[in-house]
């Protein structure tokens, strides 16, 4: 369900009985028909919209993998989009085809490129040309923001012509890094220890924060979890 | 339900003389009714939230979200969503030229025995690789969701809680009936190389036991607890960073004329759910074996058992590739990639194991 929040904290339900749509089906690949039904399913952890496609990020209650679909928009019948499975090295030198927790579409160096985030915390950087049907992507691994945390979701805004990206996590707080220069970072493949890559701060005032958008120049909606429930409010962009 | 007895009787007795405006709840369409207010005509759809609203009785709390709709002489508000049992809501019209009438609802927790249990948790054997991927647990009644994560833990041998051994997500991972919910281990901390494993170490230590607790207050679709907790203890022996590999399993052949079972055996437990799915049977010409298949202890074995008898002749196993052990290696790929090192075939999607039956 939608639901509309005034200034003065009214709730109004839109409904969505009569409301225009267009839908796509997520293909879900089935058991072998001649066994019997597949328990497998699909959880949506992130969608957005890019240059006439819209990419959306699941994880499968089955096999630990990626599935980045990308789907044509307008919708139609004959492309329910194609599935991308993104690698991306950890720290050492090993690969992974990990489900994405959280994206975030931006242009760096004017390049169109999806920022992912996963369940143990990296910071993936994939060209969105390099996202066809199909295709097996090497991400690059531009940060680590560090352990027993999962991402939750990012934003991004600016404030006197600097660039900032802001992400809220289960359990590092709301971190802030400048999403200016991200493509000067090498990719992190090496062997060292700690934290590494895009350096980052944690904004001490924003604990709990579950989801955020941008509202205006100035302040972000903040979803903060609480001992009773959760709390919609307005916060200023730090 | 509406009011308590002697003061129900009354604004039974005063809607007889006066009929003045009343509001009553029925309880078997689970629908609250504005009665006997004359100027019902008089106001239009969008202003029927506004002299009229259901919310739970507690204070600062919005009106519950739901629909309007005109049934007679009545206005209806029909919820959005369902009444809970054990909740208490207040209907209030506030009716222009009167003082606001306010009707309390008591909706009556229904005590059930408890019938929900933990059938199994998968995997079902108790020594689990160091890099064990996931549970699956198998519930006996569809579960309410949402509650998931404050339900399970994970205890070391001295009962103190291991700090976050599972991987939390906001979308829950149930099967289609919610029957059965798939837990992963946080997977930073089997990672090689991710500063989970370094920070925190792995979640588990092999040569230690632990205890993966379901508790009971974990509640079914019908808002029931489950009926005890349920406590699996398990070994942890060494990682596990092999694939998975056909050539190690073997095949009990069937024979002619009969519906016995074909029986696939392997020298490590595999993952249940997706064993159940990927692994099928084509005669010579390459038609799909009719079947039903059911998966033997600790997951060592798959059991088919075919609609029809088998013929005299040839036949062939696909085995999906994602067929994957208990640390999420597959068939043509291991959990992690060593990227110094070569890996074939990663395109291939199926391995076939021939047999014939005489």
């Amino acid at each position: 369900m939608i639901v509309r929040i005034d200034s003065a904290e009214k709730l109004t339900a839109l409904s969505l009985d009569n409301v225009k749509h267009s839908s796509v089906p997520l293909p879900n690949p089935i058991a072998a028909a001649s066994t019997g039904r597949s328990n497998r399913t699909q959880a949506i952890t992130d969608l957005a919209f890019v240059n006439n496609r819209v990419f959306v990020a699941g994880l499968s209650n089955e096999e630990f993998s990626s599935a980045l679909r990308s789907i044509p928009f307008p919708f139609n019948q004959a492309d329910t989009g194609a599935n991308v499975e993104i690698w991306h090295a950890s720290h050492n030198r090993f690969e992974t085809n990990s489900p994405i927790r959280t994206f975030l579409p931006y242009k760096v160096n004017n390049e169109d490129t999806i920022l992912a985030s996963y369940t143990c915390t990296p910071l993936v950087k994939i060209p969105v040309s390099s996202l066809k049907g199909g295709a097996k992507v090497k991400g690059t691994t531009i940060a680590e923001f560090g352990a027993g945390n999962t991402p939750l979701d990012m934003i991004a805004y600016s404030r006197e012509g600097k660039n900032f990206i802001l992400m809220s996590n289960t359990s590092r707080g709301v971190m802030k890094f400048s999403a200016d220069g991200l493509e000067a970072f090498p990719p992190i493949t090496g062997s060292v220890p700690g934290k590494g890559g895009v350096p980052y701060e944690t904004v001490a005032s924003l604990t709990n924060v579950v989801q955020m958008d941008q509202l205006d120049a100035q302040r972000a909606v903040v979803l903060q979890r609480t001992a009773s429930g959760f709390d919609l409010h307005t916060v200023a962009l730090p | 339900m509406l009011l308590a007895g002697a003061r129900g009787i009354a604004a039974a007795c005063l809607l007889l003389l006066f009929q003045s405006p009343s509001i009553r709840f029925d309880s078997s369409r689970s629908l609250f009714f504005l009665e006997n207010w004359t100027d019902l005509a008089t106001v239009p759809a969008e202003r029927y939230a506004d002299v009229f609203s259901v919310s739970v009785d507690a204070p600062d709390v919005p009106a519950m979200l739901g629909q309007y709709r005109v049934e007679g002489k009545a206005l209806l508000f029909v919820p959005q969503y369902g009444i809970q049992p054990g909740v208490r809501y207040r209907a209030v019209a506030r009716l222009p030229g009167m003082s606001p009438i306010t009707s309390v609802v008591d909706i009556p927790k229904t005590v059930v025995k408890p019938t929900t249990v933990v059938d199994r948790v998968y995997p079902t054997t108790n020594l689990l690789p160091e890099n064990q991927l996931k549970f699956y647990i198998q519930f006996s009644r569809p579960m309410a969701r949402g509650f998931a994560y404050e339900h399970m833990y994970l205890l070391d041998e001295a009962g103190a809680k291991v700090p976050v051994p599972f991987l939390e997500l906001t979308e829950e991972l149930w099967d289609p009936d919610g029957r059965r919910f798939t837990i992963f281990f946080d997977p930073g901390r089997i990672k090689r190389g991710l500063l989970s494993q370094e920070e925190l170490g792995p979640s588990l230590v092999q040569g230690k036991s632990y205890t993966f607790v379901v508790d009971k207050g974990w509640l079914d679709e019908e808002g029931n607890p489950l009926v005890a907790d349920f406590r699996k203890t398990f070994k942890v022996v060494r990682e596990d960073r092999k694939v998975v590999d056909v050539k190690g399993w073997s095949i009990r052949k069937p024979s002619s004329g009969t519906r016995n079972f074909l029986t696939v055996a392997f020298p490590e437990p595999l993952d249940h759910a997706i064993l159940q799915r990927e692994v099928e049977v084509f005669d010579s010409s390459g038609k799909a074996i009719l079947g039903s298949v059911s998966i033997g202890a600790e997951e060592k074995s798959w059991i088919f058992t075919p609609a029809a008898a088998w013929k005299k002749g040839s036949y062939s196993i696909e085995v999906g590739t994602t067929v994957a052990d208990l640390a999420g290696n597959m068939i043509n790929r291991p959990f992690e990639i060593d990227v110094f090192e070569k890996v074939d075939n990663l395109a291939r999607k199926t391995r076939t194991i021939k047999f014939n039956v005489e």
